[in-house]
């Protein structure tokens, strides 16, 4: 579960990120989080992974405080919240199968753990067969599920994917967003934040609307109400 | 998480950031060098100069000439009075017939010298002692303690070159070396730290991304640093190697040289090194060790706030 309790983020001297949010995500929910430019949802991202810490308030994720996490934990943060950026953070003189494998290879894994859950994962974003590719050598989307399968090689809880088809065309937005739904499927949380209209509109999902730094509203079964 | 799994890897990114930035590394390689051989420069001259000193210093001696005709009974009492004393490290008693012996044996191949010897009917030559002190500051309670007068009515000269002169001389260069040598240390070991910082800061800002990407992903903080630290590591031990090669090549080359600069004696440099190559590669591994691990640290740490 993920409880954030009048978190409040500012930045000197006062900018406001977000504003007092009091947010409940439950375990294995699929949660879309939506927003204009400067609504405050990367900053709400960045929270969540212990990236910046947030001025006023409290976050727990798993019953852990990660308000008061100490630098020392912030890995083991890591290892339970995937990451997956729009960006995709891959690297590029490192194969598809490198790529996956260094997630576990920088956490320490023993080499025949990475052995069997690497390939595991490849299977589940389907890229078993583009092992030896580099990312130069992929598409757009490939990439992508390429950055799903490392954020899932620890088997984390939570899954927050930020903007992550900011920039794919539509037919590869719809296999990450089915991929996304496989996964949230097996159990994880998923954490998405977007301001892809038809995505949202069409999961059908809990949709949290942030404005100014506040939430504007939270939907079971949301749609994208901002205006375009 | 296991540690010889962990290391490996360590050693590995170590190794593929060194081949990647050879450049960088090598640079700083060959600057660590110079500082090195300035250290081992400033301490092999010291250690000849401390040789010198002790060269001279064993050239300084009491000869001391009695009067012909001068009872053994003196001689000896002399000798074993003089050798009794703490302050002397050994006496030698040449009779009148060895005093000779030498004296012929010096002037061999002058015949002038040689016949007018020759010319005499009897030895014009008395005792003699040759008194050595222990230190070079004992010299004048012993041309005091000569006085004695059991056997100082005897005494017809004493010759007492005490080298002071080129004693201090030496002294002084080699005070003032080991000073120039140690700014010259201290300004290469202040620019070896800066070099090393920063071929290390250029080495992850090149790696940034995979920095990001290693703390994204759940690496520990000392996971992400070892590497650097390590690879800082390989740059000292090649340094020290090189630097070690290139000494011995030096002293090997100059030792014969020096040996005639001696006027024959040992320098005393090879075996400077040879006697204590461990405790040098220990302090000079140490400090680089400390240097290089320091350096990478610290660069790394402005990756890795949050």
């Amino acid at each position: 579960m993920i409880t954030l309790e009048n978190v409040s983020k500012i930045y000197p001297p006062d900018v406001h990120g977000l504003r007092d949010i009091s947010v409940t995500i439950d375990p294995g929910e699929f949660v879309s989080i939506v927003g204009q430019s400067g609504a405050g949802k990367t900053t709400l991202a960045r929270l969540l992974i212990a990236e910046e810490r947030p001025t006023r308030g409290k976050i727990e994720i798993g019953g852990w405080d990660i308000t008061r996490i100490r630098s020392r934990q912030i890995p083991e943060l890591r290892r339970q919240v995937g990451v997956v950026f729009q960006d995709f953070k891959l690297l590029p003189k490192k194969t598809v199968w490198e790529n996956v494998a260094f997630a576990l290879e920088v956490a320490g894994a023993p080499t025949k753990r990475i052995r069997d859950v690497t390939p595991q994962v490849l299977k589940i974003v389907g890229l078993e067969e583009k092992g030896q590719r580099f990312p130069h050598q992929l598409s757009g989307g490939e990439q992508q599920r390429v950055v799903i399968a490392r954020a899932l090689v620890h088997r984390p809880k939570i899954l927050l994917a930020d903007e992550p088809t900011g920039n794919l065309d539509t037919i590869n937005t719809r296999d990450i967003i089915d991929l996304l739904l496989k996964i949230n499927a097996f159990g994880t949380t998923i954490v998405l934040v977007t301001h892809n209209r038809e995505v949202v509109n069409a999961l059908r999902r809990r949709v949290i609307t942030l404005a100014n730094g506040q939430v504007a509203a939270d939907h079971k079964e949301g749609k994208y109400l901002l205006p375009s | 998480m296991p540690i010889a799994t962990t290391t490996g890897r360590v050693i590995s990114y170590a190794w593929k950031n060194f081949a990647r930035n050879a450049w960088i590394g090598l640079a700083t390689v060959f600057v660590l060098v110079l500082a090195l051989l300035s250290v081992n420069v400033l301490v092999g001259v010291s250690a000849m100069m401390d040789r010198a000193v002790t060269i001279l210093e064993d050239k300084v001696d009491i000869s001391v000439f009695f009067k012909q005709g001068t009872p053994d009974a003196i001689l000896q009492q002399a000798q074993f009075f003089m050798a009794g004393l703490p302050q002397v490290a050994n006496v030698t008693l040449n009779t009148p017939e060895q005093a000779l012996e030498a004296f012929k044996q010096l002037h061999a191949t002058d015949p002038k010298i040689m016949e007018a010897l020759a010319e005499l009917d009897q030895n014009p030559l008395g005792a003699s002692l040759v008194i050595k002190g222990k230190h070079p500051d004992d010299y004048p309670f012993l041309l005091e303690a000569l006085k004695n007068p059991q056997f100082g009515f005897a005494i017809e000269s004493k010759t007492y070159d005490d080298h002071a002169d080129a004693i201090s001389r030496v002294r002084d260069i080699g005070n003032s070396g080991r000073l120039f040598g140690a700014i010259l240390v201290a300004v290469f070991a202040i620019f070896s730290a800066m070099i090393v910082y920063n071929a290390i800061r250029v080495a992850i800002y090149t790696q940034r991304e995979e920095i990001g990407v290693m703390r994204l992903v759940g690496a520990s903080s000392s996971f992400v640093r070892m590497p650097f630290v390590v690879e800082g590591l390989f740059i000292a031990l090649l340094a020290l190697l090189i630097s070690a090669g290139i000494v011995a090549g030096i002293v090997a080359g100059i030792q014969p040289q020096l040996v005639q600069f001696f006027d024959g004696a040992d320098p005393g440099l090879r075996a400077f090194f040879v006697g204590n190559f461990w405790q040098l590669l220990a302090a000079e591994g140490g400090t680089l060790a400390v240097l290089v691990t320091v350096s990478s640290w610290a660069a790394v740490g402005k990756y890795l706030k949050r």
